[in-house]
């Protein structure tokens, strides 16, 4: 053997690694990851989708890793399975909301029903955001998957992307998750700006306690409602809902367990994983990205604007008055943004706890946020 | 030299022009060629084509195909062909009433549609919810009704 065919072995080993098919803008992507590593693990933030989808980005920006892709023999590389058979399919988002429903307790919005428009009002910067991001050079489509974010539903947002502008998902889902985590940073200002220090001591009665079988009858009612004016939401709302109809009848425990649980958590890494590995280098350094993360915190701020914005026409017509303090909670963003108006309306007076008042408004900015997903997949479909 | 490259770059602005002008289409959108123009503005135009709904429409898909976001709606009087992405134009209209020809309308693309839409839409959101609000008030108060009734026959029997 000549030197030289030593060489030509030795240079055939060396091109199979990544190193010699290195590209400089992976080393972007990689600050990308560890800027979202870095959130989820030292700040906290959204840990449970952060850290799965940061390391997502991280491991798909590495030259010549079959993660994400296709191989030459048309077999799909393992984060592409995930990708394709839970979001392509549309499947994670929904099995998230049973889960979801499985966790979730309606008491508060079946007690304080009027809450539900508070939800609707919050929905205000989805639409304003579709009209900034239509004067951008975005397509419809995309304009309505980007407007989404403002919701602060997650699984939302994953589910009218992956519809309607799949290309869009990972800068999309990251706004969405990042911003629900910063909803604390984001809502307290606007908040105080929308609202006099009297209005935040409004005193709300208690709420009145629920039955049981008010509970049971909650998602069949919502389920047979959602179904009939906006159906094309039914995928997410129908798991929703059967989610909490498990919890509240009581006589499925193991299943509720398992969806609350188990299943939720699985679905989660699934989700978190293959969300991040859309995010190669090549689909996300672009300007689209940034505009998108730009845009997502005005179009929160709006829907913050919008849902207290709602409490105060409604206060205008209603004898008990609302607290427009639980308005900021029509944003979705379960529980966290509920905990925003309680710990605001305790800053003011410290025994008006809002809590329980908040998460009415809440609850129903998770419908409401479906019902926006489901008027824009109406709109195209 | 000068004059060949004066001279060429001027045929080339000829045949470019004399293309543009002969191409039948409004704002990008292909015109189905043998119509009457009934009226024409910088926003809408309006034919009469000599063709049957079906014979028009089949042009049209033909003519769009590679067109990305193009949506065909079917609606009881009339064909809708709308486009979702940033095309000039939004829509071309085809009636099904074909008795003297299809009547094929071409509109610009225009925000009235998209802030009209989505003012729409936004409503449609407090319409759902506001529905499940009585839904929901209703059957709160049937149950409640039921369950303070039998709670109450419980408490005689139990005395």
């Amino acid at each position: 053997m000549t030197a030289n065919e030593i060489l030509d072995m030795l240079r055939g080993i060396l091109y199979t690694t990544g190193v010699f098919n290195f590209h400089w803008n992976v080393i972007i992507m990689w600050g990308v990851a560890s800027f979202f590593i870095y959130l989820a693990i030292a700040k906290k933030f959204e840990p449970l989708l952060l850290l799965p989808i940061g390391f997502g980005i991280f491991i798909v920006n590495f030259p010549l890793v079959p993660m994400m892709g296709i191989s030459a023999d048309g077999n799909r590389h393992l984060l592409e399975i995930f990708y394709h058979y839970g979001l392509q399919w549309e499947v994670i988002p929904c099995v998230i909301f049973l889960g979801l429903g499985a966790m979730t307790d309606f008491g508060p919005l079946i007690a304080n029903p009027k809450t539900l428009l508070i939800g609707a009002g919050a929905q205000l910067g989805v639409f304003i955001t579709f009209t900034g991001t239509v004067l951008a050079g975005f397509t419809l489509k995309e304009a309505a998957s980007v407007g989404i974010i403002g919701g602060a539903d997650g699984p939302t947002t994953i589910y009218l992307t992956q519809h309607l502008a799949p290309q869009l998902l990972g800068p999309n889902a990251l706004a969405a998750y990042s911003y629900m985590a910063m909803v604390p940073l984001i809502q307290p200002a606007i908040m105080k700006w929308m609202t006099t220090p009297e209005e935040r001591k409004i005193r709300m009665r208690q709420l009145r306690p629920v039955s049981r079988q008010e509970k049971i009858l909650f998602p069949l009612v919502t389920a047979a409602i959602i179904a009939l004016l906006v159906p094309s939401v039914m995928p997410l709302m129908g798991m929703f809902m059967l989610g909490n109809l498990m919890k509240e009848s009581g006589v499925v425990g193991r299943l509720t367990e398992t969806a609350q649980g188990a299943l939720m958590n699985i679905v989660t890494i699934f989700l978190g994983v293959s969300v991040g590995a859309t995010m190669s280098a090549d689909n996300f350094l672009s300007w689209k990205p940034l505009f998108i993360f730009g845009l997502g915190l005005i179009d929160f701020g709006v829907c913050t604007v919008g849902g207290i914005a709602t409490v105060k026409i409604m206060n205008l017509f209603l004898k008990e008055k609302i607290n427009p303090l639980i308005g900021s909670a029509g944003v979705s963003a379960v529980p966290m943004a509920a905990r925003v108006s309680q710990v605001q309306g305790t800053k003011y007076d410290k025994t008006n706890h809002l809590l329980m008042h908040a998460m009415g408004p809440n609850l129903a900015g998770v419908i409401g946020s479906a019902a926006a997903a489901g008027m824009f997949i109406a709109m195209f479909d | 030299m000068k004059k060949i490259i004066l001279l060429t770059l001027i045929v080339c602005w000829i045949v470019s022009v004399s293309g543009w002008s002969r191409a039948d289409d409004f704002l990008g959108a292909p015109v189905i060629p043998g119509g009457e123009q009934i009226s024409k503005t910088k926003k809408r135009l309006e034919l009469n084509s000599e063709k049957t709904h079906a014979e028009v429409l089949q042009y049209y898909k033909k003519a769009l195909e590679h067109f990305k976001d193009i949506k065909y709606r079917d609606w009881k009087d009339a064909t809708y062909i709308e486009d979702d992405g940033n095309l000039k134009w939004h829509s071309i209209t085809i009636s099904k009433d074909d008795a003297n020809g299809a009547l094929v309308v071409i509109m610009k693309d225009s925000w009235t549609w998209i802030i009209g839409t989505l003012i729409l839409r936004f409503f449609g959101v407090f319409i759902v919810l506001l529905v499940l609000l009585v839904g929901m008030s209703i059957s709160g108060a049937i149950i409640s009704r039921s369950v303070k009734k039998m709670e109450a026959k419980k408490t005689p029997a139990k005395a």
